[in-house]
Order: structure tokens, then C-alpha cells, then sequence
């Protein structure tokens, strides 16, 4: 048979042509925005930009007179425009694996930490403090469940439970490789790899036990939304989720519990593209939004654990474990090595499709 | 031939139409595929990457699925709608009013809200379950979402109007006094649906099913949401090959196979339909 050759040749030697014509629609919104002073900035949109405009925009332009404007864009949106060099952007707010895709090809400036005026550096977590992006907010993939389907107590304690379908029947959910990264690290652990010897992950090894536990899963999910809906209408009674997509649907109702052991730590991040036009405003931005207050203002609405430790204080204690005084995540949780990723995705992209299809 | 064209003249009309598409569909288009295609090297190692990306078992499988999927979306679509537009063909007034109403209004709707929609009624714990569980009939929740099934309900429902419209068009043009004379010449109905009304629809049945099987072979949220792991259609590799892999010639080629196939059936599709004479009717 037949297979793809590993390499994509198109992904580095690619010209400017292409991205133009993908970029082009999206010049016309954002160019009638030109207000005095402004920053404008890549974010996923939806709810996430209705808590940030109350809790972050509306309060920063009170201060600082900068208006926020934010501007939609997918991943491969924001490749093409870097590579047009039509970037419009002064500010991009995304997970840290993309702004790791666009570091990689040079995009974006490094972060200047000796400039921020109102955070103090040293107050920010050091896993999410890199050169080229700096964390906005720290989440996780934990294991979620319904809590019609299983009584909060006698859920799952460990990925090797959640694979256990003798001692846990019941139907599953896994993120698809349409997510971005489908929990690989989860299926090891499930399988014995201790938590801070995943990395080189074994994609071998990490499907075979993947297969394992394949009949119980019915559907793999691609975007947050299903996943929760999944599991908040028990078509799944069990799953790997975004800790914050759970928290939020938890807060309005939705019968779900989450369990925080071997969680993966993930971030969104702040990045500066190269040639960004409000290069200060960006910069105050990013240093503004970052102290313990808005932060705390900010994430007890999101769900989400802040990265200025200054501002744990302030976090929902759903989010903090009671043993430690610290978050989860830091906790019973480990990083996700987005750089194994960035460097893997398109050989497990591969295996991934011949996988789901046998 | 030497009139000066008129302002009304269709081809003066069609104008403005045609240059919009030209500047912001087909010139990108092309200019995609080239720069693509060119990344990747020569035009031997381009058809080396083409070939082996095209009968890689991924894609096989998903253009394998891709057609079924399609053509069973086509049959199912055109049984329910064939009665739904000679309803509509023959009769008038409110009935017609309502029916076309039904068929039209969620056509306005997000097609993801209404795939959503879907999932909640077809889910284990859907309405639908739930009432044929209660009622006894079924014992277990049938398995509705996420597999082909749950596509195939997706799929016709929202294709559905294309075929209804399609077909009315065609019917409304099938002059009534030829049913008529056949019945007055002894004909049964059936015989001369048979023989008189069937034939005289079967345009609209062939254009109506390319159309809607055109649209299917690149549809990706329906089968995307409402799918089980294994349904993955063309256009759903082509979109985990832009956003997360950012392998964009293999992109490019997957769509130049997915656009070749359609224009393949959409040359059909204009041989088939006189498209002037729908025009004049």
C-alpha cells in the first residue's frame, strides 16, 4: 500500500502568493477600524471575547485610552497572513502550540519582560514565561464525566481506570486528531508510562493502546463544544475535556464532574507578530492584562487558572487543590511538550488517518 | 450581428457576475493551486507527491465513502422529495404556500445550528429515543448520531429543498391536458404516470440529482459533527490538512481531485439541463 511521503514540502518553501488570496477577505473589517489608538488582536472569539471585552478590553481603554480591537482568525489563517506578509495584527492571542507553529518560522518577536511596568515577571508562572509568548491563562485536558451516568466518588481515578472498560463500562470520549493533538500522553499513562517519561511519546505504542479502549468510543470530538455536549447530554458518560470547557458548563447546570489526576497542562498565550503597527500598545496590553487583578477579575468568569501566581488568591478553589494550596494542574498535572508536537503532528496526522479507518 | 448590444442584453447582465467571481474565486483559485503545487518541486516530484497522496489508503477510503455516502444522500433525497414537488406542482393557494414554506424557511437557518439540532434529537438520549423507549418499541437507544446513518439524516435534510425546487420546476413545465388525454384514452393512473408524467419529469430528476450529489461529495460539517470515527469524507482530510497540519500542496491536491470530480458531473449537468429553456419557462 501505497502512503503519503512523511515530509510536507510545501509547509516551509511557501510563497507569498498563496496567502494573499486567503487573506484578503479579512482586510476589509479590519481596516475600517482604525480608530486614535487601538491594538489589534487575534482571539478565538464567541463567549471568550464577551468575558474579556467586561472584564479585560472595556477597563484597559478606560486606562490606558487604547481600544481593543479583536479580529477572529484560524491557524492557518494567520500562517497565510504572516507569509503574505500582509499582517495586520499586533497582537495574537491563541494556544501556545500555534504561537509555537508561527515562532518556528520566525513570526513573531521575542517578549520583552524587563519593559512590563504594572506585572511583575517574576510573578509569572515559569512554565508558561517563554521568549517568544507569554501564557494568558493555564487549563487542562482532564477527565470529565457525567454525573447522571457516574456518581461523583466512584469515577475513574486514573487514565489506566478511564481504559479499564471491565471496571468501567460505558461509553467514551477522546479528542480527534481534527482537535490538534489527540491525547497520546493519556493512552501511554493508560498503558504505564510513568507521567514524566512520556516525552519522546512512543506513537506506536500510544495508538496500539488506543485500540484498546476504540470500541467504547463512539465519536472522537474536533472543537470544545462537542465535546461538552457530549458528555452533558450522556451520549458519552466519560471523557478526556478542556478543564475550562467543563467548568463553564458545570457553572451553568450541566450535570458534569472533572477529575483532575494526570491532567495535561495547556496554555493560551499572548504572542507580538513581526510587524506589528501598535507594537507599544501590545506591549502595554500584554503587561496590563497580566497583573494578579485582571487576571483574577478575568479567569473566575473563564474557568480558567491564572499564570500570575500572585493572583491564586483570587481563583475559583474548583481550580486549586486543597492539599497542595496550588492549582491542579501544578499539582497532579504535566506539561504537554508542544515543542514534541510541533515537530510530530503531521507523522501522528498520518498514523491518525490510517488509524481511525481500519 | 451587428445590433449594438443592449443594456438588457444577458450576456451585458451576467457581466458583473462573472468579473466578481473571475477576480475573487477563480484568479486566487488558480493562483492557489500553481503556488502550492510549485512548492513542491518539479513537476516529476509534484506527480510523484499527487500520486502518492491520492492512493494513500486515507483518501481511497474517504473518496470510497465520500461516493456512497453521496449517492445514497442523492436516492434518499429524491424518493422523499419526488412526491413532496408533485404536491407542490399541483396544487395552489395555501396548501402550496405551506408546504414550500416548510421546505424553504430552515434553508435560512445556520446549517450548524441546524445539525446541532440533529444531535439533539437523534442523540442516545435524544427525543426520539426517548419516545421509542417509552413507547416500548425499542428496548436499547438506536444508534442514530454518530454513525452513517446519522449522516445520511443530516445530509438529506438539508439538501432536500434543492432537489424539491429542481423537481418543481421541472414538473410545472409538464403541460396537464397530456395526463388528461391519456386518462380520457383509457389510460389507469398509474400507466399514464408511467408512461406520460415520469418521462416528462426525468430531466428534472437527472439535474436534481447532480445537484444535490455535486454538493454532497463536498460536504464536511454534517458528516464532521454527525458522523462516527470512521465516516471521514474528502473535504473533512482536506480541512484537518490546512488547519493542522498546514500540509497545504497536499491540500491542493486532495481539492483539485474533489474539484475535478465536480465539474466532471457538472459538465454533465449542463449537457443534461437546458438550462435556456428553464430560463424562458
Amino acid at each position: 500500500m501505497n502512503q503519503a511521503k512523511p515530509a510536507s514540502p510545501g509547509r516551509r518553501k511557501f510563497t507569498a502568493g498563496v496567502a494573499v488570496a486567503t487573506v484578503a477577505p479579512t482586510m476589509f473589517f479590519i481596516g475600517k477600524a482604525r480608530a486614535a489608538e487601538q491594538v489589534v488582536v487575534r482571539t478565538p472569539g464567541g463567549v471568550f471575547d464577551d468575558v474579556k471585552k467586561e472584564t479585560i478590553y472595556d477597563p484597559f481603554r478606560k486606562e490606558t485610552g487604547i481600544e481593543v480591537v479583536p479580529v477572529a482568525a484560524t491557524t492557518a489563517k494567520l500562517m497565510a497572513m504572516m507569509k503574505s506578509g500582509q499582517n495586520e495584527l499586533d497582537l495574537i492571542d491563541t494556544g501556545d502550540s500555534t504561537l509555537l507553529e508561527l515562532e518556528k518560522s520566525n513570526y513573531l518577536q521575542a517578549i520583552n519582560y524587563d519593559e512590563f511596568k504594572y506585572t511583575n515577571p517574576a510573578d509569572i508562572d515559569p512554565v508558561v514565561k517563554r521568549k517568544y509568548q507569554v501564557g494568558c491563562f493555564i487549563y487542562a485536558m482532564v477527565l470529565g464525566y457525567n454525573t447522571k451516568a457516574i456518581k461523583p466518588g466512584s469515577e475513574p481515578k486514573s487514565w489506566a481506570e478511564f481504559w479499564d472498560l471491565k471496571k468501567f463500562p460505558g461509553r467514551r470520549t477522546l479528542p480527534d486528531m481534527a482537535s490538534g493533538t489527540p491525547s497520546l500522553e493519556f493512552a501511554l499513562i493508560a498503558d504505564g508510562v510513568p507521567m514524566d517519561k512520556l516525552y519522546p511519546l512512543d506513537i506506536d505504542r500510544a495508538f496500539k493502546s488506543m485500540s484498546r479502549i476504540r470500541s467504547a468510543i463512539p465519536k472522537f470530538w474536533d472543537t470544545g463544544a462537542l465535546s461538552s455536549t457530549m458528555l452533558a447530554d450522556n451520549e458519552v458518560a466519560m471523557g478526556a475535556i478542556w478543564s475550562t470547557r467543563a467548568a463553564v458548563a458545570i457553572d451553568q447546570g450541566a450535570p458534569l464532574g472533572i477529575m483532575w489526576n494526570q491532567n495535561a497542562l495547556l496554555a493560551q498565550a499572548y504572542g507580538i507578530p513581526v510587524g506589528a503597527k501598535n507594537l507599544a500598545n501590545a506591549k502595554k496590553f500584554i503587561d496590563w492584562s497580566s497583573t494578579p487583578e485582571a487576571q483574577a477579575r478575568w479567569l473566575a468568569k473563564y474557568k480558567a487558572i491564572p499564570v500570575n501566581t500572585k493572583a491564586y488568591g483570587a481563583t475559583s478553589k474548583d481550580l486549586m487543590d486543597p492539599a497542595t494550596g496550588t492549582p491542579w494542574t501544578r499539582s497532579k498535572g504535566f506539561l504537554l511538550d508542544i515543542n514534541w508536537w510541533a515537530d510530530n503532528r503531521q507523522k501522528v496526522g498520518q498514523y491518525w488517518s490510517k488509524w481511525i479507518i481500519s | 450581428m451587428s445590433k449594438p448590444r443592449k443594456f438588457n442584453d444577458p450576456a451585458v447582465l451576467v457581466m458583473p457576475a462573472v468579473l466578481l467571481l473571475a477576480l475573487v474565486f477563480v484568479g486566487p483559485l488558480i493562483w492557489f493551486f500553481i503556488q502550492a503545487l510549485a512548492s513542491i518541486g518539479t513537476p516529476a516530484e509534484i506527480v510523484a507527491h499527487a500520486w502518492a497522496i491520492i492512493t494513500s489508503k486515507a483518501v481511497v477510503t474517504a473518496l470510497s465513502t465520500t461516493n456512497w455516502i453521496s449517492l445514497m444522500v442523492t436516492l434518499l433525497v429524491l424518493l422523499i422529495s419526488y412526491p413532496l414537488a408533485y404536491y407542490l406542482a399541483n396544487n395552489q393557494g395555501l396548501r402550496f404556500t405551506l408546504v414550500l414554506f416548510c421546505i424553504v424557511v430552515p434553508y435560512f437557518t445556520s446549517i450548524i445550528v441546524r445539525t446541532y439540532s440533529w444531535m439533539v434529537l437523534l442523540g442516545r438520549n435524544g427525543i426520539i429515543n426517548q419516545v421509542l423507549q417509552h413507547l416500548g418499541i425499542i428496548d436499547e437507544p438506536l444508534a442514530l448520531l454518530y454513525t452513517k446513518t446519522g449522516v445520511l439524516i443530516g445530509m438529506v435534510y438539508v439538501l432536500l429543498p434543492y432537489m424539491v425546487l429542481t423537481l418543481f420546476a421541472a414538473m410545472k413545465a409538464i403541460d396537464p391536458s397530456l395526463m388528461r388525454a391519456a386518462r380520457g384514452l383509457g389510460a389507469t393512473g398509474f400507466y399514464a404516470f408511467t408512461r406520460i408524467y415520469f418521462p416528462l419529469s426525468i430531466h428534472g430528476v437527472i439535474s436534481g440529482s447532480l445537484i444535490v450529489f455535486i454538493l454532497a461529495i463536498g460536504f464536511f460539517i454534517t458528516p464532521a459533527l454527525m458522523g462516527g470515527p470512521s465516516d471521514v469524507m474528502i473535504a473533512m482530510l482536506i480541512e484537518r490538512s490546512v488547519e493542522i497540519m498546514f500540509d497545504w500542496s497536499g491540500a491542493a491536491i486532495m481539492s483539485l481531485l474533489l474539484l475535478f470530480a465536480t465539474l466532471v458531473l457538472y459538465a454533465i449537468y449542463y449537457r443534461v439541463t437546458d438550462v435556456r429553456r428553464m430560463m424562458r419557462a
